[in-house]
């Protein structure tokens, strides 16, 4: 594999995403901008500019005609994809950790972050494509019982909301209802990320406690556990093959205390069913913040701490791998 | 430039061009064209059309700080056994590391161990061998008051070495006439050679250095002609075997002015 290094932000990266044709690739970090690259040959497109703090997350419907950011400015804001114009913002309370279009891209979810007095809660806006103003008025705030959550998920045909917790507890919501259906005990730490499979039924959670697990949607039942010897910053399923990618690393505050060498800040892949790790793959100098499977399966690319993304296309190799059993 | 179309409906590219060294040079190639058709996405290929907006000059350059680059070739080797692989591959660099400490001969001033004095877990609770190095020091010091004083002359023969020379068959006459020219028994004495020292290490340092043990013969510490600085080895002879011996102990992986003293045998171990 030759990495394609795409040097568009100067601070760490907090979230890259695929569209769902998988030709473009959106990246954002704490340098308050985002930006927005073709994904085969790594080419620049262009920069959505406009919030005033470090960005935490982004996503885009499945047309690839909005995007929508979140920040540490208290604001989400809405963007035409194509001219990098500014539709809508939303303000809120505190910091957007994370947004996402419902699979039908009806709905967007916010999940905000618990500061100065204000409660954390996952608040749900529809969208209307028809027009840029959006409405200001959620739908429904669902607010957690216990810890704050830290990220957020639509289930299968947008019936629930999934949440990962901050004290690494998974909450399943009845969203219209504003019901927790059910609640888990996933992780022994902070949840770091959460992504779903593509029909939502279910996801992979990365957590600090040095693992990444796979739950049943509808049941939060657990399925499958990954064992790592790092705190996880992010995991991500491949579509085609049978595995699983995890990133992270030490803190970032820890890292310049060691080696990169010991840092382990590798992709690991590890077999989906088998639990097994089954390779590595390097580059970043510090722990990888993020992870995204292009759609289609023939790539993957990661974000790191050193502010770099790193777009790899797998050789063929990867696509002839098979597990014996 | 010359187009043949050929009947099997290959072409053939002639082409008459000057090379690097100046010189009228033919070059004829022979083409296939292959039409290969594939099929895209049409949302994708309109999407590849997309101009460029956001920060970016007017000229429609990115602005500097973006830039795509190629990375080096990164190795993802997917394997059913990585994990076993992997976990091999630690224990052996765990299993060489130790084998480097073992070799290197790190020494613990204070437990003897295989470790660095600043980690031995007893540098607190058991005394240092320096200390012990003191208590050595005392017992030549005792037989040197026994003799009359530390400063007192002992004749040769009454030296705690010179049973040794006894035994080598000499005549304490000759013996004698040898120590007045100084070099004559050079090659007889215990020789050790100490290096690693600093640049300002003086004769007078190491004398005091290795005093303690026994007796010396002689003490020569190499200079450097022009600068009279130290050259950073020095040899001690004794007058006997065990003061050497013991001597090469201490004073081996001893701390000595920031730096860390290497003594051996100076004729290569005898």
């Amino acid at each position: 594999m030759r990495p394609l290094l795409l040097q568009g932000h100067e601070r760490p990266l907090t979230q890259i995403k695929y569209n769902r044709d998988g030709d473009l690739l959106m990246t954002v970090s704490k340098d308050k901008i985002a930006n927005l690259w073709y994904s085969h040959n790594g080419e620049h497109i262009g920069c959505y500019v406009g919030h005033l703090g470090a960005l935490w997350t982004v996503d885009c419907n499945k047309t690839s005609t909005l995007v929508i950011t979140g920040a540490a400015d208290n604001t989400a804001r809405l963007w035409h994809a194509e001219t990098g114009r500014m539709l809508h913002t939303w303000e809120l309370p505190t910091a957007v950790k994370r947004v996402e279009f419902s699979h039908d891209d009806q709905y967007v979810l916010m999940v905000t972050e618990e500061r100065m007095g204000h409660k954390s809660g996952i608040y749900v806006f529809a969208i209307d494509i028809s027009r840029p103003e959006q409405s200001d008025e959620p739908i429904v705030i669902l607010r957690a019982s216990g810890a704050k959550p830290t990220v957020a998920a639509w289930s299968y045909l947008d019936k629930f909301i999934v949440s990962g917790h901050e004290d690494g507890s998974l909450s399943l919501y009845d969203w219209r209802n504003e019901e927790v259906v059910q609640t888990a005990k996933a992780h022994d730490s902070i949840i770091t990320d959460m992504q779903m499979w593509k029909d939502g039924t279910y996801f992979i959670t990365s957590s600090r406690d040095m693992t990444a697990r796979l739950f049943e949607t509808a049941t939060l039942e657990p399925m499958k556990i990954y064992k790592t010897d790092a705190p996880l910053n992010t995991a991500t399923m491949t579509p085609t093959q049978d595995l699983v990618i995890l990133g992270g690393g030490q803190a970032a505050s820890e890292v310049t205390t060691t080696s990169s060498r010991q840092g382990k800040f590798e992709s690991r892949f590890f077999h989906k069913i088998f639990e097994d790790e089954v390779g590595r793959s390097r580059g970043h100098f510090g722990p990888i913040n993020t992870l995204a499977v292009q759609p289609d399966g023939k790539g993957f690319a990661s974000g790191g701490e050193d502010g770099l993304v790193r777009v790899h296309h797998f050789d063929p190799e990867y696509f002839k791998f098979k597990y014996d059993y | 430039m010359e187009v043949i179309t050929n009947a099997d409906g290959t072409k053939t590219v002639i082409e008459n061009r000057l090379n690097e060294d100046g010189k009228r040079v033919r070059v004829t190639r022979k083409i296939q064209e292959k039409i290969v058709q594939e099929h895209v996405n049409r949302a994708v290929a309109e999407r590849k059309q997309w101009a460029k907006f956001g920060q970016l000059r007017s000229d429609g350059t990115a602005k500097s700080s973006v830039a795509t680059t190629i990375g080096e070739v990164v190795e993802l080797r997917l394997s059913q056994y990585a994990a076993q692989m992997k976990q091999q591959e630690l224990e052996a660099a765990e299993q060489e590391k130790a084998a480097a400490v073992k070799s290197s001969k790190i020494l613990c001033r204070v437990c003897r161990g295989e470790h660095f004095t600043a980690k031995c877990p007893y540098k607190d609770t058991m005394t240092s061998a320096e200390d012990i190095l003191g208590g050595g020091a005392a017992a030549p010091a005792a037989e040197e008051a026994k003799a009359g004083g530390p400063n007192a002359y002992v004749p040769p023969h009454m030296r705690a070495g010179a049973k040794a020379f006894g035994a080598g068959g000499r005549t304490a006459g000759s013996l004698g006439a040898g120590d007045a020219r100084g070099d004559g028994r050079r090659d007889e004495n215990p020789t050790i050679r100490i290096t690693n020292l600093s640049e300002d290490t003086l004769e007078a340092d190491v004398n005091q250095l290795c005093r303690p043990f026994g007796p010396l013969a002689r003490v020569f510490v190499a200079t450097d002609r022009s600068t009279g600085y130290c050259k950073g080895f020095a040899f001690v002879s004794y007058y006997d075997h065990e003061s050497a011996e013991k001597a090469i102990a201490k004073l081996n992986g001893h701390g000595f002015d920031n730096l860390i003293l290497s003594a051996d045998w100076a004729n290569g171990g005898k």
